[in-house]
């Protein structure tokens, strides 16, 4: 039997219809970003971090010991992998990641007021310092957290929990009148 | 139970990020060693009251395997090391 797949988004069904105006706080949500894991061999942790971040628009977010995962702005999915198969060869091990997670940007005056309902770290900004990563649970879903502004937060969350985590979001940002959309 | 846990690797974390996964001061018997020592390996646990060690994963966040030394009754924390760290200390 033939079977037509259909590449969808995970958050498609969500943000379905036409865009409405971004508010002061707004969720963005990356449309088909390239992200990869990377997990250094033991005792190449060290070489692997220099390699990844001497790259200039390579964004590197802190997962564990020897774990990052690779965000790129620039790179398509497959383009990263090759990038950082380069970069790597054969002191890490890298998968791509760029249809296993949603990339979610949350940003706006409230940012932190927001997570903070479902977030038990410290989020001020001498405590997570910008450019900052880590996993953290945010309700009850593992996420990985970054800061890349001072009022801007990106989560990386697997792709079967974004809905999940898109709801809880959105029901933690409605007092601020949070508003969603794709990215582009 | 103690409710804020230091990880070596993320820092301070509340325990919902966490599963506890046991005793940690339990070594492994050698392979050829008799079926009562492996039972009590296997299925004997102490319930102590004070000081412990435990394995805590810390599943939400490095999801490395932690080595937590807490006391059952006053919910202190003492210590919290790297489980890999813990077992190579206790091999040498």
């Amino acid at each position: 039997m033939v079977r037509d797949y259909n590449n969808r988004h995970a958050l498609d069904q969500k943000l379905r219809g036409t865009p409405k105006p971004a508010n002061a706080d707004h969720l963005e949500v990356g449309h088909w970003q390239a992200i990869a894991t990377v997990l250094a061999s033991v005792g190449l942790e060290a070489a692997v971090e220099r390699a990844l971040s001497s790259t200039p628009d390579l964004s590197l977010r802190y997962c564990g010991p020897g774990e990052w995962l690779v965000v790129s702005g620039v790179d398509t999915p497959l383009g990263l992998m090759r990038r950082l198969d380069m970069l790597c060869g054969t002191q890490a091990h890298v998968v791509d990641q760029s249809d296993g997670r949603v990339l979610m940007r949350l940003s706006g005056p409230s940012a932190r007021q927001i997570l903070a309902k479902g977030i038990g770290v410290d989020l001020h900004p001498s405590a997570f310092a910008l450019g900052g990563s880590t996993n953290v649970l945010c309700g009850h879903i593992a996420v990985n957290l970054s800061r890349i502004g001072e009022d801007v937060f990106e989560l990386i969350v697997s792709r079967s929990f974004a809905e999940s985590l898109f709801e809880d979001l959105m029901t933690m940002g409605r007092p601020f009148d949070l508003s969603a959309a794709f990215s582009d | 139970m103690a409710s804020l846990i230091t990880c070596p690797h993320c820092g301070v974390r509340p325990k919902e990020e966490f599963a506890v996964r046991g005793d940690a001061s339990l070594i492994r018997p050698a392979s050829s060693a008799s079926d009562a020592a492996w039972h009590d390996y296997v299925y004997v646990r102490v319930n102590p009251r004070g000081r412990t060690l435990e394995h805590w994963h810390h599943v939400a966040g490095c999801r490395r395997f932690l080595v937590v030394e807490r006391d059952t009754v006053t919910h202190e924390v003492y210590s919290v090391v790297d489980g890999a760290a813990a077992a190579r200390e206790v091999r040498r």
